[in-house]
Order: C-alpha cells, then structure tokens, then sequence
C-alpha cells in the first residue's frame, strides 16, 4: 500500500493517514487479514510522532476497520460488502457533475448527513 | 564495463585457502591414525551399523574431492560476481561450511574405528554427523561474519530518466509498504520439519531433533518479508528481522519491474543468488521488484504491486539527490 501525507495541508496527518486507510479497505485493495506496518515503523517511515499513527490506528480499530493485536501488530478486520456504497458514490458523483455543483459543496452536504 | 569485484584478497583466503587448509589438516589426521585402524575400514553406514569397507584412501579422496570442488566453484562465484557483500557471504558460508561438515564426516567415523581390529565393530555414525552439521554451520556463519561488507557507495548520476516514476508534491511525504509471502517455501518446510520429527520418534535419535528445530528456524527466516521504500531506502526485512535487505536511497541507479522464474533464474525459493550475481528474495514467481544500485549490484524481490514500489523509490531518490 502506498500511503502519502502532505505537511502543508490543513488536514490533520492522522486523518490523512486513517482516510487513505480507510480508503483502500474499502476499495478492496488491504483485503481483510492484510497485515499493516507496526505504528512505530510507520512513524519513522513517514518521519511523523508515533502518537499520530497511533491516534489514526485507534480511530480506526474503534470503528472496526482494523484489529489491533498485542505483538502482532495491525490487520485489516472483516469489513462488509462495500459494493452498494461505491454505486451510490458513483451516482452521487455523477449527479454532482451533472448539476455543476461544486464539490466542496457535495462533501460538505454529505459530512453533514453523516453526522 | 562492468566495476571491479572488490575485496578479492579476502574472498580468496576466506573462500578458498580456509577451506583447503581445513581439508588438508583433516587428511593428514586421517593418516596419521592409519596405524592404529583396521584395513579395511569401515565407509558406509545402513541401518544396523557398517555396511560398506575399502581402504584408507577410499574414505578419503572422495570426501577431499567433492570438498575442494565446492570451494573453487564458491570461490570463482564470489571472485568473479561478488559485487555484493551478500554473495560473497554465502560463498564463504557455503564453502568454509561444507569444508567443516566434510571434515568432521571424515574424522569423526574413523576416530570411532581407532584401536579396532575389524571394521565390522565399527559403532554407529549419528552422533559424527550431527557434530558435523554443527560444525559446518558454525564455521559457515563465522566465515560469513567475517567477510568484508559493502563499501557506502552514493551515487554520483540521477536515476534512469526512463525508470518509473510517480507525481509527489515537494510538500509530501510517502512510504510504500508490501508483505510477501511464500507458500511453496512454506509447504515444503513444514513437510520437511514433519519428516524430520516422525524420523525422530521413529528411530529415537533424539539429537535429530534439533535438526528439525534448526529447519523449521531457517523456515521462519525464509518464508514471508515485510518489504518497504520511504526516505531512508529500500528495506526488506525477514519475519525474525533476519536476513535483511536494504538499499539507501543513495545507492539506487534504477527501480523498475522484473519478471522472476524462480528456478530458472535463482535455483529456487528463499534469499538467494542468481544468475548474473544477483541478490535475490524469490518468494513466488511472477512480477517483482528489482534494484539496480551503485557497483554493479542488482536487487530482486518478489512482491505485489512492485510497480508503484520501484516508482517511488526512484521518485524518492531523485528528491534526495537534488536537494
């Protein structure tokens, strides 16, 4: 997997790290059982504190996208079928661009309704 | 034109001299014992003791033979494609090894025989052959420690225009992260480490035991690598942290994608040397990523998704190098 942070961007870099995460669970590209880079390794990999890693894994195994193990470091957890999702993605996406609604303005309404 | 191979003195005496000093001493040993040994003397062993007897010089030279044509063929790969401390290491190992273990295959069933007037009294060889497996691990992995590494060897070019790369914002950071996995290496060694453990029972050789331990180790080290590129290099490291590979970003010539056929190209699975002294983590065949780095030395490993892995290591090494 190929993780990326941006250090000017005003996304914290634990959201930056946890959403590509999240993204390529979803995707199917970490399929479940995928094991992650340890927290620490992470941290010195992208050169970033071990508590921000750590921040991202936990948001992340509290709502069960991964499974953090004693010793054995971070897996990807059985995630469900994530097919509807990216079909509605695709829909909404769609009507976005069809509607010439700027994106902001679709992320900010969906964020909203998620709430 | 490819850059000399270095450390030539060393690999010649560690490679070649050792182990022809260490067969030479054990055959003037053998003949100093002739007096004191039965003639014929025992060479083969079956299941219920000695099944084989022929002379002195019979239970020699084959061992000598087969000894010293290991060490040449060991030294002539380190002397004419060790660009890599790997490669000479494990010539070193292998031929220092071998010169040990044969040695003691040699010694330790006629030592046994001393003071005997008929071979067919000769006791058993299981004990000799586990010192000498022991021995020949030991001395493998002294001459292995002691070989002289790799020089620190920056670059003074930038990457291949040609290799891959991939779009990174000067205000980015990226790390590429793979976990490969082997399964033949896995299937195999567990059946090997089986066999060995019903062998065990079976005869009551408990020492054989502990072959099975050392297998299943060697398994261990063998069978799955945690492979990464981020600003410090490439890392490729073994389940126990042993063996690792790693390539600073300062010594990458080119990354890109290589296709791998394990046998053909390495002569099996592991970490292991190939055709044209390459390094090589052969986990699978298939697509794989390979480094060519300063001195002539070229990286191969087996794993996913190699492209995007190669891409950012030459990304990553441009920005080193400009900056």
């Amino acid at each position: 997997m190929l993780l990326r942070i941006d250090s000017s961007s005003a996304e914290p870099l634990f959201e930056q790290i946890g959403g590509q995460v999240r993204a390529l669970v979803a995707r199917g590209e970490l399929p479940v059982g995928t094991r992650l880079p340890s927290a620490r390794d992470l941290a010195a990999s992208l050169d970033v504190n071990l508590h921000t890693v750590l921040r991202a894994y936990q948001e992340m195994r509290d709502d069960g996208v991964i499974e953090l193990r004693r010793g054995r470091g971070a897996v990807v957890a059985s995630a469900p079928d994530h097919g509807p999702l990216h079909e509605a993605i695709a829909a909404l996406v769609a009507t976005t661009r069809r509607l010439d609604i700027p994106p902001a303005t679709t992320v900010a309404l969906l964020k909203e309704a998620l709430r | 034109m490819r850059s000399p191979v270095p450390h030539r003195v060393a690999t010649t005496l560690i490679t070649l001299v050792v182990p022809l000093v260490v067969l030479g001493a054990a055959v003037l040993v053998a003949l100093s014992w002739s007096a004191d040994l039965p003639d014929p003397v025992a060479v083969h062993w079956g299941t219920d003791g000695p099944a084989g007897f022929g002379t002195l010089a019979s239970a020699i030279v084959p061992i000598v033979v087969v000894g010293a044509l290991l060490a040449m063929g060991a030294w002539a790969l380190a002397f004419l494609a060790g660009h890599s401390a790997s490669t000479r290491r494990i010539a070193a190992g292998s031929s220092v090894g071998m010169s040990a273990f044969l040695g003691v295959v040699l010694l330790g069933p006629l030592d046994a025989q001393r003071g005997l007037a008929d071979a067919t009294q000769a006791s058993g060889v299981t004990t000799s052959l586990l010192v000498a497996i022991a021995a020949g691990i030991a001395a493998g992995a002294v001459a292995a420690l002691v070989t002289p590494g790799d020089a620190d060897q920056p670059s003074t070019r930038p990457v291949a225009a040609d290799a891959p790369r991939l779009a990174l914002a000067g205000s980015e950071r990226a790390v590429w992260h793979r976990s490969a996995f082997s399964r033949s290496t896995l299937v195999v060694g567990v059946a090997a480490v089986l066999v060995i453990l019903v062998l065990t029972v079976v005869t009551r050789v408990w020492p054989l035991g502990l072959l099975a331990v050392l297998l299943a180790v060697l398994l261990l080290t063998m069978v799955a690598f945690d492979v990464t590129v981020d600003e410090r290099g490439l890392v490729a490291r073994g389940l126990l942290g042993w063996p690792t590979l790693r390539v600073p970003l300062a010594e990458v010539v080119a990354a890109g994608v290589t296709t791998v056929q394990p046998m053909k190209d390495f002569g099996g699975w592991g970490y292991r040397l190939g055709r044209g002294g390459r390094t090589g983590i052969v986990l699978r065949g298939g697509d794989a990523l390979e480094v060519r780095r300063t001195g002539d030395r070229v990286a191969v490993i087996t794993v996913d998704d190699a492209e995007t892995g190669a891409a950012l290591l030459n990304t990553l090494a441009d920005r080193a190098r400009t900056a």
